[in-house]
């Protein structure tokens, strides 16, 4: 099988599990107790220009919480799906001697693909600011 | 294999042909040729086995085959009775349709997959083109309600499904169904827990109690066009999915021996919420919610049973329910008034329409001489194969009675209730009336000769 472990293939009874369960308990002692120690040990000076939200050092006008447009959502997810293909091009810009002829036509494949997805996007009218 | 592959390059043929197709006729002429065609190529299939794809994560046989013939015939005949009734849903036609082929798709591969690796991307596939069908009325809050709710409860279901694939390999070292090989002696309590998680998620997905609570909420509140689909194709591939994994992976006796009267129970409790539930509403939308309900407490039925009598059962239930459901909801999509009173004088205004739709409400509640009936008998006697069940047996006749209160109140409000019935005439096309008396045909040719569908089994 493809995604056969040979780690479990050695033969798995629930007290396998444990170091997982270790490594669950010490996560929360270690995350709990670093809270507590700084939290007691910290020196506190409390002030209102403390509380304030830090930006740029110019002082912050309003609150951030406000209806944007739905536009900036869109545009977002889309640069999400043009930023994973950069992270296909990396391992492929590595190997690109290795993998020859038939790695560049499957990268040209997955190019095509997404050179697709982006036309359909611009037909569909998605970046078009105002409709 | 090739109708996995073919509904999926369809459905992004049809996005396509959307940006340069205006005309919504022509987009509804192309989605129906093709799901001709997917009915076709499928069949093709069925005659010339043996392409499977490298990897050995699918394995469509004649049982997958048949399967997706039926829940391709059903789309396509959901198609011709609803497909103008996709417009109503908002301007992007091509879209909707191009969903519906991405759930095909994930259909194809629930009812072939031998990797839980693939019944898990199987479910992920049917479900979020459901999520964004769900809401595709972006105005109407009921429909946002539906889609929300249906992805925040889908999403949590999806951990257990996930939570029991990966103790399962845990315990056992594969995600192979076929490889498991858990009949030795000894179990790995791992092995019942995730056998447990796998049973909350599927059970989940196909709206049994005590997981159905979603489902009159989503059903009711989705667009009728979609709700339609979702209540009929989508539930069936979900039990095809569950009774594949099952009967495959734990039938060994030893393991059936934990799990059976989890099952039983779970069977036994989604048909009393089912039915005792739909006698007390007065939407006819949220009558047939429940109606589902207590159908998919039949059909875990079969799952109690795991033999070559549950796949038949399973097989024409798929059909059975499919078919009457769609049909019942393509005349529901047509009243202005979704309550029992919008029906009443059907019958005298529309004879063939009430004809057509009594045919579908006699199936759903087992008459003999329609398919529900044959659908219904063979799940039954699959249960009662596996000793023990007599019970449950017992429980789901009188369950099945019940269930005929509130189906025939709908006939009563159609034939026996004066008053004008709120169907919108201009709805009602010559060639609306030909299709849905073909289909409530189809339902009596299942009932009185199962062969049409079981003769195609190995």
């Amino acid at each position: 099988m493809l995604l056969h472990s040979y780690v479990l293939e050695a033969g798995t009874t629930p007290i396998s599990y444990f170091p997982i369960v270790l490594q669950l308990i010490m996560a929360l002692v270690f995350v709990g107790g670093v809270m507590i120690a700084t939290h007691l040990l910290g020196p506190k000076r409390k002030g209102s220009d403390k509380l304030e939200n830090f930006e740029c050092g110019i002082q912050s006008q309003g609150n951030a919480r406000q209806p944007m447009a739905i536009n900036y959502f869109l545009t977002a997810i889309l640069f999400v799906l043009f930023d994973v293909e950069v992270i296909f091009f990396y391992p492929y810009a590595v190997n690109f001697k290795i993998l020859g002829w038939a790695g560049f036509w499957e990268m040209v494949l997955f190019v095509a693909f997404f050179f697709a997805g982006f036309f359909y996007i611009i037909r569909k009218g998605a970046l078009n600011w105002r409709d | 294999m090739n109708e996995i592959v073919f509904t999926a390059v369809f459905g992004v043929f049809l996005l396509f042909s959307g940006l340069f197709i205006r005309s919504k006729n022509a987009i509804r002429f192309i989605a129906i040729t093709g799901m001709g065609l997917a009915f076709l190529v499928n069949g093709w299939e069925y005659f010339h086995p043996g392409n499977d794809w490298p990897g050995g994560m699918i394995h469509a046989d004649h049982v997958s085959i048949l399967f997706n013939a039926i829940a391709l015939g059903c789309t396509l005949v959901y198609f011709l009775l609803s497909g103008k009734d996709f417009e109503q849903l908002g301007e992007h036609l091509a879209e909707y349709f191009a969903l519906v082929y991405f759930i095909l798709c994930g259909v194809g591969i629930a009812s072939s997959f031998t990797s839980l690796l693939m019944l898990f991307l199987a479910i992920e596939i049917i479900s979020i083109p459901q999520y964004i069908l769900a809401g595709s009325q972006k105005s109407n809050l009921k429909s946002n309600e539906a889609s929300l709710k249906y992805f925040l409860m889908g999403a949590f279901s999806t951990g257990f499904l996930l939570m029991g694939i990966a103790l399962l390999y845990g315990s056992t070292g594969t995600f192979h169904i076929g490889e498991m090989n858990l009949g030795g002696s000894g179990i790995d309590p791992l092995v019942l827990t995730g056998i447990l998680f796998l049973i909350v998620g599927l059970t989940f997905k196909v709206g049994g109690a005590p997981f159905h609570f979603w489902t009159p909420d989503v059903y009711d509140g989705a667009p009728s066009v979609v709700t339609s689909f979702m209540a009929t194709v989508v539930k069936a591939a979900g039990f095809i999915a569950f009774l594949r994994l099952f009967s495959i992976a734990f039938s060994a006796d030893n393991i059936t021996a934990h799990w059976t009267l989890v099952i039983a129970l779970i069977a036994a409790a989604t048909l009393l919420v089912g039915n005792f539930t739909a006698v007390f509403q007065v939407s006819v939308k949220r009558m047939l919610a429940y109606s589902s309900i207590s159908q998919a407490g039949f059909m875990i039925l079969a799952l109690v049973g795991l033999g070559t009598l549950a796949w038949d059962g399973i097989l024409l239930y798929a059909a059975a329910y499919s078919l009457a459901t769609i049909g019942a909801f393509a005349v529901l999509i047509r009243m202005e008034d979704y309550t029992y009173e919008g029906y009443r004088g059907l019958g005298k205004k529309q004879p063939l329409v009430a004809l057509a739709n009594t045919v579908f409400l006699l199936s759903l509640t087992g008459i003999p001489a329609t398919a529900g009936f044959m659908a219904k008998y063979f799940v039954l006697s699959s249960a009662l194969q596996r000793g023990g069940m007599l019970w449950l047996v017992i429980l789901a006749l009188c369950c099945a009675a019940v269930s005929a209160y509130y189906y025939f109140r709908l006939i009563w409000a159609m034939y026996f209730q004066e008053g004008e019935p709120a169907i919108l005439p201009d709805r009602i096309t010559p060639a609306f009336k030909g299709l849905l008396i073909f289909t409530a045909l189809l339902v009596v040719a299942i009932g009185v000769y199962p062969g049409l569908v079981l003769n195609w089994l190995p």
